[in-house]
Formats: C-alpha cells, structure tokens, sequence
C-alpha cells in the first residue's frame, strides 16, 4: 500500500523535492558568503545603540548584488510552495480517481477506502509539512543576519521578522501552511470530483486565505498593545499636510514609545479629543518656513498625541504557535470532513 | 464550432472574467475618491520643484487605508493572470482531449484537427488577451495619480512605473504575458499529453520566464545611458566601512533623473575602480572632525558617481518592445503547436 501511494506519487514528489533542493543550494552558496559580510560589518561587534550600524549593513546588503533578490525570492517561494502543494498533492489526489472512474475497483478491495485516504493523507501530509519545514528552516539561516539587522529599524526593502510579508515566511507558520492546503486541496477533490476544477477552486481558496489571514485575523489574534505620546515640539519628525486646503494630516515623532521589533499596526496623531482631524496647518509651517522650531512649538500647542497600536516583539513567538495550531487545526477538520464524505457520499 | 469551443470553455472563462471583473469593480469604487485626494493635494497644482509634494501625497495615501494594498494587490493579479490563463485555459486545452481520448472522435470527422485547433487557439488567445489589456486598462487608470507622483520619486511603498515590479503591471506588456503564457500552456499540454503534469510545467516555466525577464533580459532591450559625473559634497549622503577600517563605501544620492529607471548607482575613483582606498582620517570616528570635514575630504578624493539607467522616454519603447517580443514568441508557440499536432499525434 505504501509502495502504491509512492509509486503514484513519486513524480509530484520528486519535483518539489528538486525545486527545494535547488533553492537550498542557492542559499547555502549565497549564505556562507552573507555570514562573513555580516561578520566583516560593524553591527557584528555592536553591543548597544546600533541602529545606525544596522542600517548601513542593510543598505550596503541592498547595494551588493544578488542578496535582496534572494529574499525576496525565498520569500516567494514559501509562500508559493503550500498553492504548489495544494494545487498538484492535494487536488488530484483523490480527484483524479473519480475523474477516471479508477476507484470504483480499487476501493472495494480487501482495502477499505479509510485505509487508503489513511495512509495516503499520513505520507503526503508529513511529506508537504515536511518540505515546507525544511524550506523554512534553511531561509531562517539564511536570513538570519538581515533578520537580526532588521528587527532595530527597517531598512532598504529589508522588514523585520514581525513584519507580515516576512512573518509568513519564517519559523514554524510554513509548516501549517502546508497542511492547510494539501488538505484543503484533497477536500475539494472529493467534493468537486473533477481534477482541474479542483485544482482552480484549491488555488483559489489557498489565495485568499494567505491574503486575508495577515490583514484580518492575524493583528487580532492577542490584542494588540496602544501606547499613548503626546507631541512635544522636541519629538517631532515629520508633518504631512495637505496642500491648498492648508490642513494638517499627520505628525510623526521620534520616539512613539514602540520597542525595535515590533509590528506596528497603525501610528495614528489625534486630537485631544480623539478626533483623527488635526485641524489647519500652523501658519509658522508654511512653505515659507526658514527655522523648524517656530512650527514644531505651533503644532505642540494643538496638544496633539500619537497613539501607536503594536504588538510586542516578545510575542513573536505566541504568533508564530497560534497561527500555526490554527492551520492546523483546519486542515485536522478538513481531514475529518474527508473521511466523513468519503463514506457517506460515494458509492 | 464556435458554439462547442464557447461550451467547452465557459467556466474557465466565467470564472477568470468574473476574478476581472470583481477587481475592476474594486477599483472603480475607490478610484473616484483616490482622484479627489489628488486633486486637493498640493501636488495636482504644483508645476516645479514638486519633489516634496509627490512624496507628501504618497506617504499621505500609503496611511490612508486601501490605497496602497490594492495598488499591491493590482500589480499581484496582472502578474497571476497571464499564470491563470496558461494553467486553466492553455495546458488542458489539449491535453484534456488526449488524455481521455477523445481526440480519436473528434479529429476525425469532417472538421479537422487544424481548424479546430485554429478556432480555439484564436478564441481563447484572443479572449485572454482582451482580459488582461482590460485589468491592465482599469488598474492603469487607477493608478494614474499615484504613476504620477511616483514619477518624481518613489516614496511611501510606491515605485514609478518603469520599476520591474511595476513594469510588467501597466500599459501593453501584460497583453503579450497572456498571449504568451496561453500559447505555452496548449504547446505543452500537447507535447506532454497529460494534463496535470502538462499545468505543472507551464507553472514552472511561466513563473521562470516572468522572473528572468525582468531581471536579465529586460535591461539589456536598449543598452542603456551611463553617465558619470564627479563627486560633489553635496551628494555624499554616506559611507560605510567593514569593521578594520578599511574596504571604503560611499554612498551617493540618487541623480535627479525623474520617471527614469536606475540600473545601477555606484561610486568609483576616476580609473573606474570601485577600490575606493583608505579611509580619510577625517571620516575615523575617532577624529570625531564631524560629517563636513569628513565629506570635504573625500571630495577631495576626486571620486567620480557613476549611474547607469534607462531614461524615462524610453518607457514606451521598452512597453513595445517586450509586448512585441513576448506576441512573437506566442505565435511561434502556436505555430509550433500546429506543426506538432500534425506530426506528433496518430
């Protein structure tokens, strides 16, 4: 039985194997020489305040060649490999034998069909979750030095580990990931019986829950943390206006109170009142302005605050379980609902 | 014919029409509302020197809600069409038929396999192309303010459109993507007979075509200007070191070239090599001389800013030139799916 799922499965298997294989290498070639640019730089040797010896590693790693695009391509190849998985493991699965009508013989056999789904979720399951971990395991090390550059201050494209482009593609969340889809794929396989259209609604589905899951559930899943600075003319940064109208849209300021590494979720200046309307920009502030203090002094007396709302980088980890015991309890329903259908829908 | 490719064809094309048109729906919701915050920015009446402005608009649009998620969510979909349209519409087209058999029937009877061949390439090529110039149209409209400002200067997440990313997301190029990416999948589909495998390489192949085009082929269309110009303090914006003190980098603003894309920005003696020397003492931070010292005296070094780039009003060019050559390779894909179904297939 084991030698049959193998034999049928052996192709899929193989050219996902070689596609993680051949980023691997890539990475390990362009790894070794990352960890001794990172070991040449200043931030190795730092020990405190190093924002400044972060950034120019970051912005020296942006200007030498191949490193940004190998983190963005290993970004998108992480997230890329669970649609993979789901699309071509999970789909045809069990599509492809009612597609073809194959199952009707090899179903009433001394095999149940329980047994069959059994063993062939069990391997290709851990086989998926399998890859992706492994796919995870050699970007982290790859990462490692931007990641730890990052988490004191982005710079030149490179986010911190909280941030949710990157979130997605580090630590154990690629795993329930990949259960995710291939049982989301095996599901819509049983339910659609029919191969490519199972395929389409797996891609589809996978899509738009790796889209929606960072912009709607995942900020909610501890509550987030807000932190309250009110605008002193020292601690301004930055203002945005809005031109003819003369109004002040937003105040930024140096130190919001939000710890490196965090993941901010909004970092919005309100009124005393709550009112997100800042009102008119200070007439000290216009375009003829020569000095910054008169402006910054004018915008202090608004009595303004920044209210920043963020999630801990000592949470990072909680997420990282959290998100992934959700993957995973799905696609354990998923299963579930496969086993039921099985059973009870088909002949 | 055309009643039977319509009825073979239907959900592909309901499904991939309705992801279009659900988008192009988003985007005319909030497309109106995205051109009244432009219009009261102090950029739509600026006419020099608006550096500030665009990049005010943008950071004020990249804090306001959905603007910039559908900005990245539009360029997503127009670079997952062409891949849709090659899986779903291309690689079972024919695979599908010999893989059940029944092309046997089918290309036996009065209607040749030629002409069937014909009419659903030309069909489904057609309609995929129409999809893809139709989404590119919409998010281009869309996006015209934020083109726009970001023609000025990147600024807020917002790149200008000669920028790989966004690039292949405007104008033309996404119709030869889908003419391409259709071609492919139906040649594959019919050089490898089985459908799945079939989509499974017209993913890989795609996806590789895609990412190679931007980053090696695409730059070497036109060769592209080099300028270089001595080192002023005035554009030093920086400079690293590696930890001994030595392997000197210094950092160069980018040159006002608006709406152009920088190939590469690099700072070198006057020989042309990037071994820039030892650093000036006047840069050691034990010298503690402060940044003007230490600018003035590497100026005095007399580097030299080298930038390699592609100006902007080469941006239609490139436009044509990609489409043109992404439209010939389909029509050598279809032709040679023509000659293969002639030869290959009993």
């Amino acid at each position: 039985m084991l030698w049959l799922t193998w034999r049928q499965f052996r192709v899929q298997a193989a050219a996902v194997a070689a596609l993680v294989a051949a980023f691997g290498v890539l990475l390990l070639i362009t790894g070794l020489r990352l960890a001794s640019l990172y070991h040449a730089s200043r931030l190795a040797a730092c020990h405190h305040a190093c924002d400044q010896a972060a950034g120019n590693f970051l912005n020296q790693l942006a200007s030498t060649a191949p490193y940004q695009r190998v983190y963005l391509l290993g970004a998108a190849l992480v997230y890329l490999l669970p649609a993979v998985i789901g699309l071509f493991w999970g789909a045809p699965l069990l599509a492809r034998e009612l597609d073809s009508g194959s199952f009707r013989l090899a179903w009433n056999q001394t095999v149940t069909r329980q047994r069959w789904l059994a063993v062939k979720l069990g391997v290709l399951g851990l086989a998926s979750m399998a890859a992706a971990a492994v796919l995870s395991l050699i970007l982290g090390w790859w990462a490692s030095p931007i990641d730890h550059a990052a988490s004191s201050g982005s710079a030149a494209g490179f986010e911190n580990h909280f941030f949710p482009v990157v979130f997605g593609a580090r630590g154990v969340v690629p795993i329930g990931y990949a259960a995710f889809a291939f049982t989301a794929g095996v599901l819509a396989g049983l339910l659609i019986r029919r191969t490519v259209a199972a395929m389409a609604v797996t891609l589809a589905v996978v899509a738009a829950v790796q889209i929606a899951f960072p912009l709607a559930v995942r900020p909610h899943l501890i509550p987030p943390v807000r932190h309250t600075t009110v605008v002193t003319a020292a601690a301004i940064r930055e203002i945005h206006g809005n031109g003819p109208g003369d109004v002040l849209t937003g105040v930024g300021v140096g130190n919001s109170g939000v710890p490196a590494g965090a993941w901010i979720i909004s970092n919005q200046a309100t009124t005393a009142s709550g009112s997100t309307t800042l009102g008119a920009m200070p007439s000290a502030c216009g375009p003829s302005m020569r000095d910054f203090s008169p402006c910054a002094t004018a915008i202090a007396a608004k009595h303004l605050t920044v209210t920043a709302v963020y999630q801990p980088p000592n949470r990072y980890w909680p997420f990282q379980l959290i998100e992934t015991a959700i993957y995973l309890a799905v696609a354990a329903v998923a299963t579930w609902a496969c086993f039921w259908l099985l059973r009870r829908k088909l002949s | 014919m055309m009643w039977l490719t319509w009825r073979q064809a239907r959900i592909q094309t309901l499904v991939t029409a309705g992801l279009v048109a659900a988008f192009a729906i988003l985007l005319l919701a909030t497309g109106p509302h995205l051109v009244t915050l432009y219009r009261d920015s102090s950029f739509a009446t600026c006419h020099r020197g608006c550096d500030q402005d665009a990049s005010n608009f943008l950071n004020q649009l990249a804090s306001s809600s959905p603007y910039h998620l559908i900005y990245l969510l539009g360029a997503l979909l127009l670079v997952l069409l062409p891949v849709v349209i090659g899986l779903f519409w291309g690689a079972p087209l024919i695979a599908r038929e010999v893989e059940s058999g029944s092309y046997r029937l089918a290309w036996n009877q009065t209607v040749t396999r030629e002409r069937w061949l014909t009419v659903k390439l030309g069909v489904l090529g057609l309609t995929s192309m129409a999809l893809a110039g139709l989404l590119s149209l919409a998010l281009g409209w869309w996006a015209s303010p934020i083109d726009h400002a970001a023609a000025v200067g990147g600024s807020g997440g917002f790149q200008e459109r000669f920028f790989p990313t966004i690039f292949g997301a405007r104008g033309v190029v996404p119709i030869g993507y889908a003419a391409f990416a259709f071609a492919l999948g139906v040649l594959i589909g019919l050089l490898i007979k089985r459908t799945i495998p079939a989509m499974a390489v017209t993913l890989a192949v795609t996806a590789v075509v895609l990412i190679a085009m931007p980053l090696a082929i695409r730059p070497h269309l036109i060769s592209p200007v080099r300028t270089s110009v001595p080192l002023t303090t005035a554009d030093i914006q920086g400079l690293t070191t590696s930890a001994n003190g030595t392997d000197l980098q210094v950092l160069a603003g980018t040159p006002a070239l608006p709406g152009s894309w920088v190939l590469s920005n690099q700072v070198t003696t006057t020989s042309g090599s990037t071994n820039l020397g030892a650093v000036p003492a006047a840069c050691q931070p034990s010298t503690n001389a402060g940044p003007k010292a230490c600018f003035s005296a590497l100026a005095a070094k007399h580097l030299k800013q080298s930038v390699t780039y592609q100006p902007a009003s080469r941006y239609w060019s490139f436009q044509w030139l990609e489409f043109g050559i992404f439209l010939t390779v389909a029509i050598l894909l279809a032709w040679g799916c023509f000659w293969s179904i002639r030869r290959r297939l009993s």
